[in-house]
């Protein structure tokens, strides 16, 4: 998957090896410490009524991340956890509904979902549910307002601060969004554009 | 030949050309790319047969028939690759399969045909419970 994909709809997606057997299926998205990119997934079974499973998937032992799937090469991808740790990690590392900041403190909104770059599993940006500051209007429209993740982030608990200026890249279209983050992104790497 | 084609096909053992069931299904190991059994229906009471497609003596167009009954050996899990979805290695949906073409004297696979177009047999990495998984490339989509 070389575009951005929202982390809510891999909930549920199969884990599948690369012989064409599903293994399980996703859970929760764990994201590292800093917020920066995909950690691990944590699992259930494959059938409806099967509970979380003891096992969790680490980014790096994924092959590919799909639309339709997340492949692995073989079984042995997923790591054994105890449950217990796979619940705590999942807590720890979900961003959805962490309360976002500026950095003068002032409020800007909840995450109602985060997309990531589905090749790399970078964190590029998050949907919010936007504070009536940030965003004037309906309630209806500042819930799909998207915001750079930005490269000064930083992660306090259940608390995102993100840089003041990210806030001018805000918009709730997201093909809008992907051009304006990427035409930042190549101005940044010094592509004409 | 089709796998559609030899679906059905009755199966017989040479010597008194006894029946010995039809085909219900081909097994295909898709990273070599072979027909690798055939599985014998025998009746709605009876456990089907699994032929390692070695054991046959002649397939021809009307019917199959068996070199031996000797145990298959190692008998591999049912796969039907008629009706499996599609998946790319990268996750993507790429249609189901409908049909296959593939050599009965090498018992090579020589193409599988999606519903999205035609596949070549090189491109398949694994068939599984949940989809035959295959290389990225692009379909030939048929006109």
């Amino acid at each position: 998957m070389n575009g951005l994909t929202a982390v809510r709809s891999l909930t549920t997606l199969p884990v599948v090896t690369l012989g064409g057997d599903a293994v399980a299926h996703v859970k929760d998205t764990v994201f590292d410490p800093s917020a920066e990119r995909i950690a691990s997934f944590t699992l259930t079974g494959r059938t409806l009524l099967s509970g979380p499973l003891p096992q969790d998937l680490p980014w790096p032992a994924v092959h590919c991340l799909g639309h339709h799937a997340v492949m692995v090469r073989d079984e042995g991808a997923l790591f054994d956890l105890p449950l217990s740790v796979a619940r705590r990690d999942a807590v720890r590392g979900r961003l959805l509904g962490a309360q976002v900041l500026t950095e003068d403190g002032d409020p800007v909104g909840t995450v109602l979902d985060v997309l990531v770059e589905g090749t790399s599993g970078r964190l590029v940006a998050f949907r919010l549910a936007a504070q009536r500051e940030l965003v004037h209007g309906s309630r209806h429209r500042r819930h799909r307002v998207y915001v750079p993740r930005g490269e000064a982030l930083s992660v306090t608990g259940r608390t995102l601060v993100i840089p003041a200026h990210a806030t001018t890249y805000v918009t709730d279209d997201l093909p809008r969004f992907v051009e304006r983050v990427g035409a930042r992104h190549d101005r940044g790497r010094g592509v004409a554009p | 030949m089709l796998f559609s084609r030899v679906r059905g096909l009755p199966v017989l053992t040479p010597g008194d050309a006894d029946r010995l069931g039809v085909v219900r299904a081909l097994t295909v190991d898709a990273a070599s790319g072979e027909v690798t059994h055939v599985r014998i229906g025998r009746g709605r009471l009876r456990r089907e047969a699994v032929v390692a497609w070695g054991a046959l003596r002649a397939v021809g167009p009307d019917m199959l028939i068996v070199r031996s009954l000797g145990g298959p050996g190692e008998v591999p899990p049912r796969r039907d690759l008629l009706g499996s979805r599609v998946l790319t290695e990268c996750g993507e949906e790429r249609g189901t399969v409908l049909d296959a073409a593939f050599d009965p004297v090498t018992a090579r696979i020589e193409a599988v045909l999606t519903t999205l177009g035609e596949l070549p047999a090189d491109r398949l990495l694994g068939l599984g419970d949940h989809a035959l998984v295959i290389r990225t490339g692009h379909v030939r989509h048929r006109v």
